[in-house]
């Protein structure tokens, strides 16, 4: 069941169209990955889900109804890529005013607050102010403003940059456990290695519009080009063969299998060829392969344009 | 209506508990008053006693009435000398010279003479050298015409004075209500610049920390805005009730140590009488939440146009600020001519209305500002900071989001009018 829905969404500016025609769907509890270059139009998008846009044109259909931007947002936690928290404010109390604005009560705002810098071991920060932190400390304490209210949405703009390998899998775990209590996370990046690792699901926008959607997996299987790594004694070139050779490497090989033949073709092949065989795999295309292919070839930076 | 709670809280919490906060309460009224007594005290150390060497060639002016009057008038001291045209006074210690060739007492007209001096003495030393020469003279005519002491005191303590009085008025004192006037006009011309900067500065650093796409994302941007500008003017309000009360107790402890006291607070009471009070009081907190309403929303604005450079910030907000300073040019010209077409109009066009106003009504309603300019005023207040309000909304909501090139008024004028 899809907990948001976005149909044709359009939102022009002077120069730009951000967001031309995307459409949309986030199923309950999926991480779901926004890729895009630089200047794809995710930034624009998310801030009309989070209803800091208005769209020109286009629907936005919320847990089953039309998105109420007014009442809506405090089941969405939104982490921009710009972080940003009041530099001269104390840290408790900050933390505090953010939930309340969230429409959390004081009381139930405190007891979570309290669970949350116990978790991540940040209960002397609550007298410091956040001039007093460091980027990676930060990052931490934007985090749990973005999910104190238990949001049903929780939207992450490259959450991990800034952050060292040991607090990028805290907060790694803690999105797997806000996805398994029922959160649904969408997740905009352009560090591809993670999106592999996290997302259910990904879409990639370019220059405004949709350009991929599916499941890691899907995605994958439909842009494998029938490679192989073999590894075995000696294999030959030989122009009889099923396959072509791409590469070679001490008893390495990477092989790709010809239109309209099989693994199976392949092995059997080889093994009437007396090849001592030890390993045997696919090699399917990385997210970061796809993503270079399919982006490849625009402009490297959006141009402007007329509208 | 509870986020706008929130915002309010914040916003007034943050500042009130700020250290700048309790110093600058405690010390501008201290600073004020050092202003006030300062220039003052500086102005009568610095007064300075010129001494002037007088050549009397027809000998009337005998040693006797220049002690005298050098007793009287300490502006400056004469000293009788024997010389001609050409003394070298400057030699003999002497600042100024005055040399009298011929006087006649009988003569209708006035007789011209030079002083000299080597350099200027203040603008007013000729006339305070004339004024104490003549009164001289006049002792030297007043024997001559044979006027004795009796006569000469009938004359000068037998003259006529007038007093003005306003018949819808009649307890206004027009000079108390001139500075009771100026006061409340300064005040509240104070607080706009003053707290309508910090509004500014408050967007402006919500902007450029980045928070305030946190915020909106939870609350509207006019929420936002509204919350803002509602807790930095109850911040104004409360330095200003402070401020009240200081003075209330500084004034009771005053009264009781009685004594050469009393005098001030007889003027002071005096002043409490002659105004109509509550309703001072009461148009006082109208207009000057008004007017900070009605300008601190276009500053909210510009600060949410600009990035962190404060030199667009001055550029932007220049017109702005340039009003507020028309305002109280008019309102000088308006509490010396209170009735004037120039102070009837300014104080009703409310963007000077919040300080013009202010410094016509000490001198009474309705006397001098009728019952329909005073409601007019306050109605054309109102509509204003609601539009002004709904104005920097929209800019607000465009430019909290905008990086990059500063806009110009124009731009901005197109943010506020487009379609949404």
């Amino acid at each position: 069941m899809p907990l948001l829905q976005v149909e044709h969404l359009r939102k022009y500016f002077a120069t730009q169209k951000a967001v031309d025609d995307i459409s949309l769907q986030v199923d309950k509890g999926q991480i779901f990955g926004l890729l895009g270059p630089n200047g794809a139009g995710k930034t624009t998008l998310i801030r009309m889900i989070t209803g800091i846009f208005y769209p020109d044109e286009g629907n936005i259909i919320f847990d089953g109804k039309k998105f109420d931007p007014l009442n809506d947002t405090r089941y969405i936690g939104y982490m921009p890529e710009e972080r940003g928290l009041y530099k001269k404010m104390k840290i408790g109390e900050q933390t505090l005013y953010l939930a309340q604005l969230k429409g959390l009560s004081r009381s139930d705002a405190m007891a979570r607050i309290k669970t949350w810098f116990e978790k991540f071991e940040m209960e002397s920060w609550w007298n410091k102010k956040v001039e007093d932190l460091s980027k990676g400390m930060s990052q931490k304490l934007q985090f749990v403003t973005t999910i104190l209210h238990q949001p049903k949405l929780v939207i992450l703009d490259e959450p991990f940059s800034g952050l060292d390998p040991v607090n990028s899998n805290l907060i790694k775990d803690e999105i797997f456990q806000l996805a398994k209590n029922g959160a649904t996370i969408i997740f905009s990046t352009h560090r591809m290695e993670q999106v592999e690792e996290i997302c259910d699901h990904i879409v990639l926008v370019n220059k405004g519009q949709k350009i991929l959607d599916g499941t890691v997996g899907q995605v994958k299987q439909d842009f494998k080009e029938n490679i192989y790594r073999v590894g075995a004694s000696e294999i030959s070139p030989n122009g009889l063969a099923p396959y072509e050779m791409v590469h070679s490497k001490a008893g390495q090989y990477i092989l790709r299998i010809q239109e309209g033949k099989t693994p199976n073709d392949v092995l059997r092949y080889l093994l009437e060829q007396g090849v001592d065989l030890h390993s045997f795999n696919e090699i399917l295309p990385s997210l970061n392969d796809i993503f270079i292919k399919l982006v490849e070839g625009t402009p490297n930076t959006r141009q402007f344009q007329k509208i | 209506m509870k986020k706008i709670w929130l915002i309010i809280k914040r916003e007034y919490l943050t500042r009130v508990r700020k250290r700048t906060f309790i110093i600058g309460t405690l010390l501008f009224p201290i600073l004020y008053m050092l202003m006030i007594f300062g220039t003052g005290y500086i102005a009568e150390k610095s007064k300075h006693n010129l001494v002037v060497a007088v050549s009397d060639k027809t000998g009337l002016i005998s040693d006797s009435l220049v002690k005298l009057q050098n007793q009287l008038d300490q502006s400056s001291t004469l000293i009788l000398v024997t010389q001609d045209t050409g003394y070298k006074y400057a030699d003999a210690g002497y600042e100024a010279y005055l040399y009298i060739d011929s006087l006649d007492w009988q003569k209708k007209g006035t007789t011209s003479f030079v002083l000299k001096a080597r350099k200027f003495y203040g603008a007013n030393t000729p006339e305070l050298v004339a004024a104490k020469i003549n009164r001289i003279w006049d002792e030297i005519k007043h024997e001559k015409l044979g006027i004795d002491a009796e006569k000469r005191a009938l004359l000068a303590s037998n003259r006529i004075l007038i007093d003005f009085n306003n018949e819808n008025d009649a307890t206004v004192n027009a000079q108390t209500s001139n500075v009771i006037g100026l006061a409340c006009g300064f005040l509240i011309y104070f607080i706009i610049l003053i707290y309508g900067s910090q509004v500014m500065m408050g967007v402006m650093e919500e902007k450029t920390n980045r928070i305030a796409e946190i915020i909106v994302s939870s609350v509207k941007p006019f929420q936002m805005m509204l919350g803002k500008i509602i807790g930095i003017g109850m911040v104004a309000l409360t330095q200003f009730l402070l401020w009240i009360t200081f003075m209330f107790v500084i004034y009771n402890v005053t009264a009781m140590s009685g004594g050469a006291a009393n005098q001030i607070i007889g003027s002071v009471q005096s002043v409490f009488t002659s105004i109509n009070l509550p309703l001072t009081l009461f148009c006082f907190a109208f207009y000057f939440l008004g007017g900070f309403f009605f300008y601190s929303a276009i500053y909210g604005a510009i600060g949410s146009a600009i990035n962190e450079d404060v030199r667009e910030a001055q550029s932007l907000s220049f017109p702005v600020t340039l009003m507020v300073i028309i305002s109280i040019v008019l309102m000088t010209s308006a509490v010396n001519d209170p009735t004037g077409s120039i102070a009837t109009w300014a104080s009703i066009i409310p963007f000077s209305s919040p300080i013009v106003m202010m410094a016509r009504i000490p001198y009474g309603v309705p006397g001098t500002v009728p019952y329909w300019q005073l409601a007019l005023s306050m109605v054309s207040l109102v509509i204003g900071f609601i539009l002004t309000t709904w104005f920097a909304a929209r800019i607000y909501r465009t430019g909290i989001l905008m990086y990059g090139k500063k806009p110009s008024w124009r731009e901005l004028m197109k943010w506020a009018f487009r379609k949404s």
